[in-house]
């Protein structure tokens, strides 16, 4: 077999069955998934959630995971915000000619360690092969279909007024890592994307109280892209205590130098609740236990005012608003 | 007009200097400073080093607030 | 703590006669609102955002020669994020990169340097925007480009200095709040032979503790009736400023008069490249035509840099012209009095 992907390799032909046997089966393989054309499942007896991503990232490989760690999060991660179990997985790749089968097989390989931490089983699959130069490297659809826990009912459409907020760690991991990684600004830093999957988060969290409003993992566009979310959706103020946030030294540091606003650099592993005020130290107390949300703190509570804003406590004690979310990050200098 | 970020001189190059600010370091031109050492400080604007500096901004303000009173 | 708290008190309970504060930089005005400064102040103390913000006051038609440069005569530009969405008479950098146009983002002049190093089958120009703290990079990129006999590197000048503006703009305000970068490369001798004018003012730096020390020392002078200059910041700044800075620009850029938008051509407040460094002035090396951009006739961003009306003033603003779609340069760039007034503005 050769060491890069071929053409051939998506024609469907006896190729295509080797790629698929090598490195997709080999590592994939469980019950669920056969040789037929579509996954015979049994049904939850509940409401299930169900949801879609396409995975591009630039470089394909960062410190802290990879673009198949980071399929199997994102989808895992869009579930669990629902309050679901995640249980089934399809996912399709479109391959550029001449990709490098070791790098396929590293990213199948995260692939199926994710899943397994999240409980998830992948049971369909596709695999395309575009021309060179019609894709970058390996772009990667996941969708996932999980079960609702029973008396769950979370919605960016949930924050009432007094609720806390919580995040689970620190903020702009993943985006100042994919930002160092691209190399472009010349800047170097010990930073690790905080890409994860947070069923295992999401569940002690719920085995603990399921008296939550909102659950939203903050992906592209950060932490304050999903606040003003939900102050929009809900059709409330959200107060925020800037000196709250957890940012790691290195993620201000490397902000500080290209002027950039850590709380809208994307995350992968980070979640935002928002649950009754009564509630928050518990969740927190919880959240610090599991292994992704040690720094898990409360940033700030729903308001009735300032409706769909989000107005900040600065560190001098004057309140401002948080810009609202821009288009394209740009480094400024001036 | 100008970002400036004030930095730690930890490396000294070629009229370089690789500057750490809370764990982000980059080689920025030091060519407009004299008598550099690592563990200095320095104010960067755009790739290049403007300024030698002290750290912290809290005893100078503390000393303007006093010779204000 | 104690310190900042003074400050903080010496502010709110200010009672003296109004004072229009200017701050002339743009990283000032976008420090004061991302810090909710202003609200902080007692309403005797208005705060006029300042023509400090080089892409506010670069006019139009500097936009337009970047476009037809990468455009028409194929050169990749190097330029700050900031310039990216600044909209020129009829394309913005951004929506010449959708046409095709070359633009790579650079964090200093320097990478634009290597950049063409590596590229050495590319026009690299540089889109050499700033004041006298951003100049001094500009040419040390093209004095690095001369050592390295690069022959594909060129700067696209709109460099320019603080001190004309400074007396252009002295009659609306009563105190400066001076640039501290600005300061740290041309030192204070200027600034304080100003005072002499009448012009007061306190150079700052930029973080929360520096900006409410400098205002609360700020309102305590201009209580005393006497014209003042106070350096608020020689942690950074200091009297003769940066003599190796001062020297590389005066070797390689000479002044000439420029362009501000909305205060028009200010004679001697520019500064371009020496007649020996021509082959590095892309206007030279590609023969551009003279370019007039047509601003939006609506925009009122030239009145809101000259402090003689606010943000929230211009019919445009908020209205057609957001963050997300800026007409005039005050809403593009993150300094910019209106992009602050819009994004922070409570």
């Amino acid at each position: 077999m050769n060491n890069s992907v071929t053409l051939a390799h998506g024609a469907g032909g006896r190729q295509t069955s080797e790629l698929i046997d090598r490195i997709f089966k080999a590592h994939f393989a469980n019950p669920l998934l056969t040789a037929d054309d579509a996954a015979v499942l049994e049904a939850p007896k509940g409401r299930i959630a169900m949801t879609t991503d396409g995975f591009i990232v630039s470089p394909a490989f960062f410190a802290g995971g990879n673009i198949g760690k980071l399929s199997i999060c994102g989808t895992v991660n869009d579930l669990a915000c629902m309050g679901a179990r995640p249980l089934y997985l399809s996912c399709a790749f479109v391959i550029e000619e001449g990709y490098p089968m070791d790098q396929l097989e590293a990213i199948a390989a995260a692939m199926a360690k994710t899943a397994a931490e999240a409980g998830v089983r992948i049971v369909s699959g596709d695999t395309k092969v575009a021309g060179k130069g019609q894709v970058d490297g390996v772009f990667i659809t996941t969708t996932g279909v999980g079960e609702i826990l029973e008396g769950v009912e979370t919605s960016g459409a949930s924050a009432r007024p007094g609720d806390a907020i919580i995040v689970t760690g620190d903020v702009g991991r993943h985006g100042c890592t994919i930002l160092l990684e691209r190399g472009e600004f010349g800047i170097e830093a010990d930073v690790t994307s905080d890409c994860a999957p947070l069923w295992g988060t999401v569940e002690a969290v719920l085995k603990h109280t399921k008296n939550v409003h909102v659950i939203r993992d903050a992906t592209r566009g950060g932490v304050g892209t999903v606040l003003y979310e939900i102050a929009g959706q809900s059709g409330v103020g959200v107060h925020l205590d800037s000196t709250a946030v957890p940012v790691a030294p290195q993620v201000r540091g490397v902000c500080g130098m290209l002027g950039l606003e850590p709380l809208y650099l994307a995350c992968e592993g980070r979640l935002v609740l928002v649950a009754p005020r009564e509630e928050a130290e518990g969740i927190v107390e919880v959240l610090k236990t599991c292994p992704y949300s040690a720094n898990a703190a409360i940033i700030g509570e729903i308001t009735e005012t300032q409706k769909g804003r989000v107005v900040m406590t600065t560190e001098v004690g004057a309140e401002t608003l948080l810009p609202q979310p821009g288009g394209e990050l740009l480094p400024r200098i001036c | 007009m100008c970002v400036g970020l004030s930095a730690k001189v930890v490396k000294i190059g070629d009229g370089t200097a690789v500057v750490d600010a809370s764990g982000a370091r980059r080689s920025v031109s030091v060519e407009l400073l004299r008598d550099l050492e690592p563990g200095d400080y320095v104010m960067v604007h755009a790739g290049i080093a403007i300024a030698k500096i002290t750290d912290e901004d809290e005893s100078e303000t503390d000393a303007l607030m006093e010779e204000l009173l | 703590m104690a310190g900042k708290q003074t400050a903080q008190e010496i502010l709110t309970s200010y009672d003296g006669p109004k004072l229009r504060i200017m701050e002339v930089c743009g990283t000032h005005t976008h420090e004061i609102f991302r810090q909710g400064i202003r609200r902080l102040l007692p309403e005797s103390v208005e705060l006029i955002s300042g023509p400090g913000c080089p892409v506010c006051v670069t006019p139009v038609g500097f936009i337009d020669e970047a476009v037809l440069l990468t455009l028409e005569k194929g050169a990749t530009l190097c330029t700050f994020g900031d310039l990216v969405r600044v909209p020129g008479t009829d394309s913005s950098l951004a929506q010449a990169r959708a046409q095709g146009g070359r633009i790579q983002v650079v964090y200093s002049p320097l990478d634009a340097v290597e950049y063409a190093k590596n590229h050495p089958e590319e026009q690299v120009v540089f889109l050499s925007v700033g004041f006298e703290t951003t100049t001094p990079a500009s040419c040390l990129a093209v004095s690095q480009a001369e050592k390295q006999g690069l022959d594909n590197f060129s700067l696209l000048t709109a460099n320019k200095t603080m001190p004309s503006a400074y007396r252009a703009l002295k009659d609306s305000v009563d105190v400066y709040l001076y640039p501290g970068h600005v300061h740290a490369i041309t030192g204070t001798a200027l600034v304080e032979s100003l005072v002499e004018e009448g012009v007061s003012g306190v150079v700052t730096g930029f973080t929360a503790r520096e900006l409410l020390t400098a205002l609360a020392v700020a309102v305590t002078k201009a209580r005393e009736g006497k014209p003042f200059f106070v350096n608020c910041y020689p942690r950074v700044v200091t009297r003769e400023g940066s003599p190796e800075a001062q020297a590389l620009v005066a070797r390689l850029m000479e002044p000439c008069n420029t362009e501000w938008r909305g205060l028009g051509v200010i004679p001697q407040s520019g500064l371009r490249l020496r007649e020996e460094y021509a082959r590095f002035d892309a206007r030279r090396k590609f023969d551009l035509p003279a370019i007039r951009g047509r601003a939006n006739p609506g925009c009122r961003c030239g009145e809101v840099l000259q402090g003689k009306c606010k943000s929230t003033d211009c019919p445009l603003f908020g209205k057609v012209c957001t963050p997300q779609h800026p007409v005039g340069a005050c809403m593009v760039s993150n300094e910019g009095a209106c992009s602050a007034y819009y994004q922070y503005g409570m």
